[in-house]
């Protein structure tokens, strides 16, 4: 039976954490403050070090609080990140997405600092400064940076930020053994979609949404372990979901698969999403890594990394490369599903739609279609925000039919 | 000798069967030993890519599968201009250069917008009577594709 307006505004009857308003996915004023009180709060990866092989080799990065940083190797190999302004004029230090520079030199007036963000030269300094102003005031804002978990480059503009580790805690457990070996990118693409950034990072946190995947369906859903699969939430937002074997062959052309991945059973398949927009994907042979960076409430661009081992030979290596196209390329069979699918929810709920609520009201016991993942991003998302995911304005009274049940944490 | 017009014809039709998802009328173009790819060089990573390769059997096998997918149905249309052709000595086959544009058209209202842009590298068997695509390399400069697509360019 359909509803009229009153029925499609009424609270969904779950708990009150098993249901989201759209607001939160359409709102300017929550997608600035987000910038703020997530964004700007919380560990975000930058890049890979495979990215910087050298010193002085750098890599822009539009941080999603929105500040445009530098990541660079310095002659001490250690990588560090500034602010991509320059101190003077509020200048873009560097244009270039990388590179390699000994110094950052300013093109609009020529001043320069090096890979510690210490500014080395004014130009005509004295003569228009006097002695008013030096090189020690001049400085670049630096900003934390740290290396781990597979190697990537984590970046937290918050100088009161815990270490990466307190934010990461057991999270990457699961995949652990699998990534102490140096790792290399060998995939890089972005894609600018117009939809709110945490819908990316939902349908990496749900497994429900394998219907809309013909090679999911008959390689996993289809097969014995599927519906096995449990999730497990843990601080700070993150969650995991177990392995199962994948059935590969069951797809046409998809056949053979003989590299895999050090310590990854065949068929098996790891993914953990990390607070609030990052999600490690291991499968087949290949880590896929996403960073979704929001650049409004209704526009997200994504960054795809696929990766392999630094040791890889070229054999290997580009039998990665094909299981990463089968199925995560800009034209693989899974990605491009995937898009179109936050694609059509950002049409969706447009502001002025009238979309109301999303619901996650999906129990399993935390299997595989238990939509607890999301509830736990949410529940995060929250007490960060000091917000109610299902009411953020405060505008949506009413009780809640029953008390949630929470999703189980490591 | 196979004058550069069929050379010529042979691209643009290819294209056109594309365009119409007449897949089967592409491959029968294309020699049993075609290959096909798309890469590209990101300069963020400093590396060569590739993004798609298959066989002749594998490309079949993707047009077959196309129907069990999910996809953007919205049309794309491949705006191709011969570059140059070079024949090669005794071996019977050509390489030829090729600007490639693909815009695509919105179903709803039927909007059309650049989609990508890049080159084909395609390699020409002409020792038989027809010429057939033994190779082809889509080259692309745009590394941004929004939601992606289904079908190869």
């Amino acid at each position: 039976m359909s509803r009229n307006a009153i029925q499609w505004h009424q609270k969904p009857g779950f708990p009150d954490t098993h249901y989201v308003d759209t607001s939160i996915y359409t709102s300017e004023e929550l997608f600035r403050e987000e910038q703020v009180k997530v964004f700007g709060k919380c560990w975000i990866i930058a890049c890979h070090e495979s990215e910087l092989p050298n010193a002085f080799d750098y890599r822009t990065f539009q941080h999603p609080a929105g500040v445009p940083l530098i990541v660079v190797r310095g002659e001490d190999m250690k990588v560090r990140a500034f602010y991509n302004i320059c101190p003077h004029r509020g200048n873009t230090l560097l244009y270039d997405p990388v590179g390699n520079a000994k110094r950052i030199t300013c093109i609009f007036h020529a001043w320069s600092f090096d890979t510690k963000g210490s500014c080395t030269d004014i130009s005509r300094g004295k003569e228009g400064y006097q002695e008013r102003f030096k090189c020690e005031d001049a400085g670049l804002r630096e900003v934390k940076a740290s290396i781990g978990y597979g190697g990537f480059v984590w970046v937290n503009t918050d100088d009161e930020s815990g270490s990466l580790q307190e934010y990461i805690g057991d999270a990457l457990g699961m995949l652990e053994e699998h990534m102490n070996m140096p790792l290399e990118v060998f995939h890089y693409h972005k894609a600018v979609v117009d939809t709110n950034y945490k819908l990316w990072h939902d349908t990496n946190s749900e497994f429900y949404h394998d219907y809309m995947h013909y090679f999911n369906r008959i390689t996993g859903m289809l097969q014995p372990g599927y519906f096995d699969r449990k999730y497990t939430g843990y601080p700070n937002g993150h969650a995991s979901v177990g392995s199962m074997s994948v059935r590969y062959d069951k797809y046409e052309g998809s056949k053979n698969r003989s590299v895999g991945w050090p310590g990854l059973a065949p068929g098996g398949w790891i993914l953990i999403d990390i607070f609030p927009g990052m999600t490690y994907n291991l499968r087949t042979s290949v880590l896929r890594m996403d960073t979704a960076i929001p650049l409004g409430p209704n526009k997200v661009v994504i960054e795809f990394r696929g990766l392999g081992l630094k040791s890889d030979t070229p054999a290997e290596r580009a039998e990665r490369i094909r299981d990463h196209n089968t199925i995560w390329g800009p034209f693989g069979r899974n990605l491009h599903e995937d898009l179109l699918g936050v694609h059509g929810q950002g049409i969706a709920m447009r502001e002025g739609t009238d979309s109301k609520w999303v619901i996650h009201g999906r129990e399993e016991n935390m299997t595989i279609h238990d939509e607890g993942g999301m509830r736990h991003f949410y529940a995060e998302w929250s007490r960060r925000m000091g917000r109610k995911a299902y009411d953020p304005f405060g505008t949506n009274p009413g009780a809640s039919p029953a008390p949630a049940k929470k999703l189980a944490t490591a | 000798m196979i004058p550069k017009q069929s050379i010529d014809e042979l691209i643009y039709r290819s294209c056109m069967r594309l365009d119409a998802k007449d897949f089967s009328g592409f491959l029968e173009l294309c020699d049993p030993a075609f290959r096909y790819s798309v890469t590209a060089f990101s300069p963020e990573i400093r590396k060569e890519m590739i993004w798609l390769e298959h066989d002749k059997a594998g490309l079949k096998l993707l047009f077959d599968n196309l129907p069990r997918h999910n996809s953007d149905h919205s049309p794309i249309t491949r705006h191709v201009t011969v570059y140059t052709v070079e024949r090669e000595g005794d071996a019977g086959n050509a390489r030829v250069v090729s600007g490639l544009q693909v815009f695509k058209t919105a179903l709803d209202g039927g909007e059309t917008t650049l989609f990508a842009v890049g080159k084909l590298y395609d390699t020409v068997k002409l020792d038989g009577g027809t010429p057939l695509l033994v190779d082809r390399n889509v080259r692309l400069d745009t590394r941004m594709l929004g939601i992606g697509y289904h079908i190869p360019f």
